[in-house]
């Protein structure tokens, strides 16, 4: 029935070796896994992933000629005699005293010095270490070449240092072949702590049940039965069990033919390897979920931040500060000339607040000049709430969906720049050309023509002056040139006077639909300049979140193996 | 080992105890449980004024603390006329009364020395039942064992032996899976009782053998309550088979437990229930098995609880006997179980019945027949045990009371992690309110708007203001510049809350997450507000305005203003004063902008000082300030109760507001219960404090 089983295996094995490079290509994808989420996930979760990776490099770089295996089992199964039994040498001290294995033994078939190495990094004292090379043999032993056998200690005595050492070395060696005996087989601690741990190296896994020799012939079948059944609970279903003893010489030789086969292939390296990153990635499977769209900040939610950003920096007042000060300054320019100093005396709203011209409209190219703090009105309470609410409400809404962690990553970057806001609104609003710097030309052509009409009336009153004073002083009266019925300079003083109040009334309403357009284009301005830096400092790491996000799950994609 | 007058002893004994029909054996227990105290001075005129140390002596025997037989007929006897007297109940609970009833003055009856025993023992019960450890903690886990195990103990082992002191001898044979302990058991009693094989598990329901004789105590259910009795092999879980085997000696019956370490979890726990309940443990293990951690670990329980304990050693390869039999002397020496006897058997063929070859077996027979034989030894076995088991109570009701009051420590820590939350999302609120920061921007334009345009005067004059007010709004359709006002203070008010929530949500999640108890109380809707927050916090404000309104018209309905001012007049009064409740503080001169602000608040302060006087305005402004941070406080309260509701549905009342010191916890409960205990055991004497030397194994 083993036969049978292991037959087929076989065949399925000999189907689909792993490959190095699909082992490789593998690797590095987890590796990118690691470096896209650091900083996003817990790094608890990730001491397997980081653990893994710097093992297979390990293994990769030492000699892919030999394959390490171990026997590994409880104390008192016959590990050490079965040890020495399939290395025909008393190598490894038996006895009756548990536990009688307190470190590793190794034995080499082969030259030692390709394993050496090896054996440095498993961390086999080299004293323990055996070479199963003897001109003796002949080429009985040939087959084994490139085997290196670990007999280690007990993992379930009372001797914890033990323990340890067996879970150490679990994680390095290339196949493990399971000792468990009649008396143990069912132990709570093989199958819960280790069997069960294995269930994703199936391929370098072998169980063996030793001491067959101490059941009556007949139960043997009966107890490896019982124990498929128990390896299936496992997962563990489908790998080899094998009845050994290390009594009898023939009783071995089905596991011996099960490691020369290994060794043959040299895939258990590979194999195993392949089995660590299996389970790796399904260790972190649960931190990355359904794909998300990158740009996964959508409008509304935007819109909302830049509303209440906008509100905040004081977009609202310093439109309303633009729309007065086109007033203000369009009056100076156009104005009745006669009343315009009037003007002086109020403030300029926006120098008010303090913004004053800057290198706008592109005459100053001085880009390093700082930008001054503004004196627009801080936030308040409520407004700096409306702006927490918005930027929580981004994450929230990016973060839909996403698996545990995720959500925190990107609430912590969505909140990342939060202190620099004000200063970068603030300069923001400083910096934005608001459009009122410059005089438009049709003030200019008003201006002029107020100052003409203005001139004009006071040409008149000096000829109307000069008339009166030739008249007081006798002299004879000037003669005005008459425009119908009325004298050229009375027509001059009360024409340009009338003229230019006029002139101020017909362009007050332009200046005012001028005003309101400043205002929008100046708003328009403000809200592109806002949104800019809500993009910059909220919209943009969340979006860096998201993108590792989806780099993690290609990367995790890609280290799934393609079964 | 004994003297001849013990197996007199037995049947007088068996002739009691194994008769259910006895009226449920209900008196006898009580009885016996008192003079079962080993030479105690019995009740009616037996000597009473013996000493215990006395009967120790004046045994003819080997072993000196197994020596004393001859107490027991004679108080048996007296036990046996006692049941005639009016016992009013065998329960633990009840047998108080029963503290009067021994007469003899210079020396309180044994009764009376126990009967305190069963009393407290019941306590401790119930407070250890009733304590829970339902929050995510270190110690929580091996509490709940703990505590399971402890009330398992006292239901199935504890109270009834301290009822029957003199039922049969319990010997629970467990051990390691394989070890061989069904095989063993078989050839004990010469039966094959036990089902025994290759495949691991073996055993998974218990057995348990006895003399026909003693199978009554049994069956009756005193003992281990909680397991179904069977007739016939079964799998079914929570059965125990009993089984009679006339081959075992009176006075003595074999539990056949499944393993200690095997996958099957069920059996793990089985196991340990019933060597909690064993008057001895006969400890199975292996030539392969003797260091395995799991038996040892074990081995040093049944060692702290004083339990009495033998040790077999199965299935060792003859050549191998001594150096592993010396080894393992070693280790137990080491953990201080010397004295526990050791039999070495080797590894042979079992014979076609399953059982051992008699030889094989034979020391050990020898040695249960000699015990089974010795009543007195086996009373000194019985309260070696219970001794240790009750004095193992204290140690272990210890660690509960830690854990439970870490309970409590972690409930308080997680309700102070709330709490802190909400308190600044509440102060935060406060601030806000305070500093009249929300006046400025939005409000401060409105108002100024209001303001500018003269309407506050106007509307001062009721009727014509209010005319016109309608008038204009039906015109141009916009709402009364009052009307923007409000709904500007209400908008910025709930943005404020919400944030408020939101925050001190999200930090209550955080630190709950930074706790692994809160983190397994938590779901993800805990780390936002409530849904309906917004809907309640629009209803809060509007509520409050509500009030400050109806505030008005109280205030001013005192000097009979309402009477002749119209409502708008009011409402415009009650606008005024919620700006005023903003700006009061608002002083601080840090610009043109303050200035302006405060001139208005001046004016509108001005204005309605008019009308009411200046104090009447800060009262009302205070009024409407508190009742503001009132409804907050509630709110932000109801917020809070999402959390604190999820500690109090699992069972952990929080201390309360940190007087933790002053008021007690809830694991003085259990220290209190122990320390009864405790004391009634010191009381009751059931051992004279030398450990038990059992006879050893080769004699």
């Amino acid at each position: 029935m083993t036969g049978i089983v292991g037959r087929v295996r076989d065949a399925l094995r000999g189907e689909r070796p792993v490959s190095p490079d699909t082992l490789i290509s593998r690797l590095e994808a987890v590796e990118r896994f690691l470096r896209v989420v650091d900083g996003h996930l817990p790094e608890e979760r990730l001491v397997p992933a980081r653990t893994l990776v710097e093992r297979a490099a390990a293994r990769l770089a030492l000699s892919r000629d030999h394959t390490v295996v171990a026997l590994a089992g409880s104390t008192g199964s016959g590990k050490s005699s079965l040890f020495n039994a399939l290395a025909r040498l008393e190598l490894s001290p038996v006895g009756v005293r548990r536990p009688t294995t307190g470190v590793a033994h190794a034995c080499v078939w082969g030259p030692l010095e390709g394993a050496n190495k090896l054996l440095d990094w498993v961390g086999v004292l080299p004293r323990q270490r055996y070479v199963r090379e003897s001109a003796l043999d002949g080429d009985d032993e040939a087959a084994l070449h490139g085997l290196v056998l670990l007999d280690l200690p007990d993992f379930d005595s009372v001797e914890r240092a033990h323990r340890l050492e067996v879970d150490r070395l679990l994680g390095l060696v290339d196949l493990v072949v399971w000792v468990v005996d009649p008396q143990k087989y069912a132990d709570r601690v093989i199958h819960t702590s280790y069997l069960r741990a294995f269930h994703r190296h199936r391929d370098v896994t072998v169980v063996v049940l030793n001491q067959a020799d101490r059941l009556p012939p007949a139960e043997l079948p009966r107890v490896l039965d019982d124990l498929r059944r128990l390896l299936t609970g496992d997962q563990l279903d489908g790998v080899p069990v094998l009845a050994t003893s290390a009594v009898d010489q023939t009783a071995t030789t089905n596991l011996r033919a099960l490691l020369e086969r290994t060794v043959t292939e040299r895939q258990a390296a590979l194999r195993r390897l392949a089995g660590d990153v299996d389970a790796v990635v399904a260790g972190v499977a649960d931190l990355v979920g359904p794909p998300v769209a990158e740009d996964g900040v959508d409008r509304g939610a935007a819109q909302q931040l830049s509303d209440a950003l906008a509100a905040a920096a004081g977009v609202p007042v310093v439109a309303e500060a633009t729309e007065r000060a086109y007033r203000h300054r369009a009056g100076a320019s156009t104005g009745w000339p006669l009343v315009r100093g009037w003007r002086r005396l109020r403030p300029d709203p926006l120098r008010r607040l303090h913004l004053p011209e800057l290198n706008r409209a592109g005459d100053d190219t001085d880009p390093a000049r700082p930008i001054a703090a503004t004196s627009v009105p801080g936030p308040t309470a409520a407004q700096r709430s409306a702006v927490a609410l918005a930027v929580r409400g981004v994450a929230e809404q990016a973060s839909a969906g996403l698996p545990a962690s995720w959500p925190n990553a990107v609430a912590g970057a969505a909140r990342s720049r939060l202190d620099d806001l004000p200063d970068a609104l603030d300069g923001a609003v400083a910096a934005t050309d608001l459009g009122v710097d410059r005089k438009p030309v049709w003030w200019r052509l008003v201006g002029g023509l107020q100052w003409l009409v203005t001139l004009a009336a006071f040409a008149g009153l000096g000829w109307l002056l000069v008339g009166y004073g030739v008249r007081v002083l006798g002299l004879p009266s000037l003669e005005y040139p008459m425009v119908g019925q009325v004298p050229m300079p009375t027509l001059l003083l009360i024409g340009g006077l009338l003229l230019g109040l006029l002139i101020a009334g017909l362009v007050r309403p332009v200046i005012g639909w001028a005003a309101r357009r400043a205002r929008r284009r100046a708003e328009t301005r403000l809200r592109a300049a806002v949104t800019e830096i809500a993009r910059n400092c909220v919209v943009a790491p969340v979006r860096a979140v998201l993108r590792s996000y989806a780099e993690a799950r290609d990367a995790l994609t890609a280290a799934t193996s393609q079964r | 080992m004994t003297t001849h007058g013990e197996p007199a002893a037995d049947p007088g004994r068996a002739a009691v105890v194994p008769d259910p029909p006895d009226d449920g054996g209900a008196p006898a227990p009580a009885a016996p449980a008192t003079d079962g105290d080993g030479g105690a001075p019995a009740p009616a005129g037996d000597g009473g004024a013996a000493p215990r140390s006395g009967g120790d002596g004046d045994g003819p025997v080997h072993e000196p603390e197994s020596s004393d037989t001859d107490p027991t007929p004679a108080a048996r006897a007296g036990s046996d006329a006692r049941t005639a007297t009016p016992t009013p109940t065998e329960r633990p609970s009840t047998r108080q009364p029963e503290e009067t009833t021994p007469t003899e003055p210079p020396q309180p009856g044994p009764d009376d020395v126990l009967s305190g025993l069963p009393a407290a023992l019941t306590r401790l019960r119930t407070t250890v039942a009733a304590t829970a450890y339902p929050l995510v903690l270190p110690s929580a886990d091996d509490a709940r064992r703990v505590a399971h195990g402890l009330v398992a103990q006292l239901d199935d082992y504890l109270l009834p032996r301290l009822d029957r002191l003199d039922a049969p001898l319990l010997v629970v044979v467990g051990g390691s899976t394989g070890a061989g302990k069904s095989t063993l058991v078989n050839s004990l009693v010469r039966a094959r009782v036990s089902a025994a094989g290759v495949l691991r598990p073996t055993t998974r329901s218990p057995v348990l053998v006895c003399n026909p004789a003693d199978s009554g105590w049994f069956r009756q259910g005193e003992l281990l309550p909680g397991l179904t009795r069977a007739a016939d092999p079964t799998d079914e879980p929570d059965t125990l088979q009993l089984v009679s085997a006339p081959a075992l000696t009176e006075g003595l019956a074999f539990l056949d437990a499944p393993d200690i370490d095997s996958v099957v979890d069920a059996n793990r726990a089985l196991a340990a229930q019933l060597l909690a309940a064993a008057d001895l443990w006969l400890f199975v293990t292996t030539a392969a098995r003797y260091a395995d951690a799991v038996p040892w670990e074990l081995l040093r329980t049944a060692r702290d609880r004083g339990t009495v304990i033998a040790l077999v050693l199965d299935r060792v390869p003859p050549d191998a006997a001594d150096e592993i039999s010396t080894h393992l002397s070693e280790m137990l020496a080491a953990h201080d179980l010397a004295a526990a006897p050791l039999f070495v058997l080797p590894e042979t063929e079992v014979d076609g019945q399953g059982l051992l070859p008699e030889p094989v077996t034979a020391e050990l027979r020898d040695w249960f027949d000699r015990l089974a034989a010795d009543a007195g030894a086996r009373a000194a076995v019985v309260r070696q045990t219970l001794d240790g088991a009750l004095a193992a109570l204290a140690p272990a009701v210890a660690g509960l009371a830690t854990a439970a009051d870490d309970q409590a420590a972690a409930a308080t820590t997680l309700t102070d992690r709330v709490r802190g939350a909400y308190r600044g999302a509440r102060r935060g609120v406060e601030q806000a309110m305070q500093d009249g920061r929300l006046l400025r921007g939005e409000v401060l334009a409105r108002w100024q708007e209001f303001v500018g345009t003269g309407e506050l005067f106007r509307t001062l004059e009721a009727r014509i203001g209010r005319l016109r007010d309608r008038v204009v709004a039906a015109v141009t359709g916009r709402p009364a510049p009052e009307r923007q006002l409000q709904s500007a203070i209400e908008s910025q008010l709930v943005t404020l809350l919400r944030e408020a929530a939101a925050e001190a949500a999200e930090n209550a999640h955080t630190g709950w997450q930074a706790h692994p108890a809160g983190a397994a109380l938590l779901d993800p809707s805990l780390a936002r507000p409530s849904d309906d927050l917004p809907e309640r916090a629009e209803r809060l404000v509007r509520d409050w305005q509500r009030d400050v309104l109806e505030l008005v018209r109280a205030e001013g309905g005192d000097r009979r203003f309402v009477a002749r001012s119209a409502a708008y007049a009011v409402n415009a009064t009650g606008l005024a004063v919620m700006i005023a409740v903003f700006t009061s503080t608002a002083f601080i001169p840090t610009g043109l902008e303050v200035a302006a602000a405060g001139g208005t608040t001046v004016a509108a302060q001005k204005v309605l000082e008019a009308i009411f006087g200046d104090q009447a305005i800060r009262n009302l402004a205070n009024k409407s300030r508190e009742g503001l941070i009132t409804r907050v406080n509630a709110l932000l309260d109801e917020e809070a109760a999402r959390y604190t509701a999820r500690i109090e549905a699992v069972g952990v009342a929080p201390a309360d507001d940190g007087d933790t010191a002053v008021q007690a916890g809830p694991g003085d409960g259990l220290r209190v219960a122990a320390a009864e205990v405790e004391a009634a055991r010191a009381e009751a004497h059931l051992t004279d404090g030398t450990r038990l030397a059992l006879p050893g194994a080769s004699s």
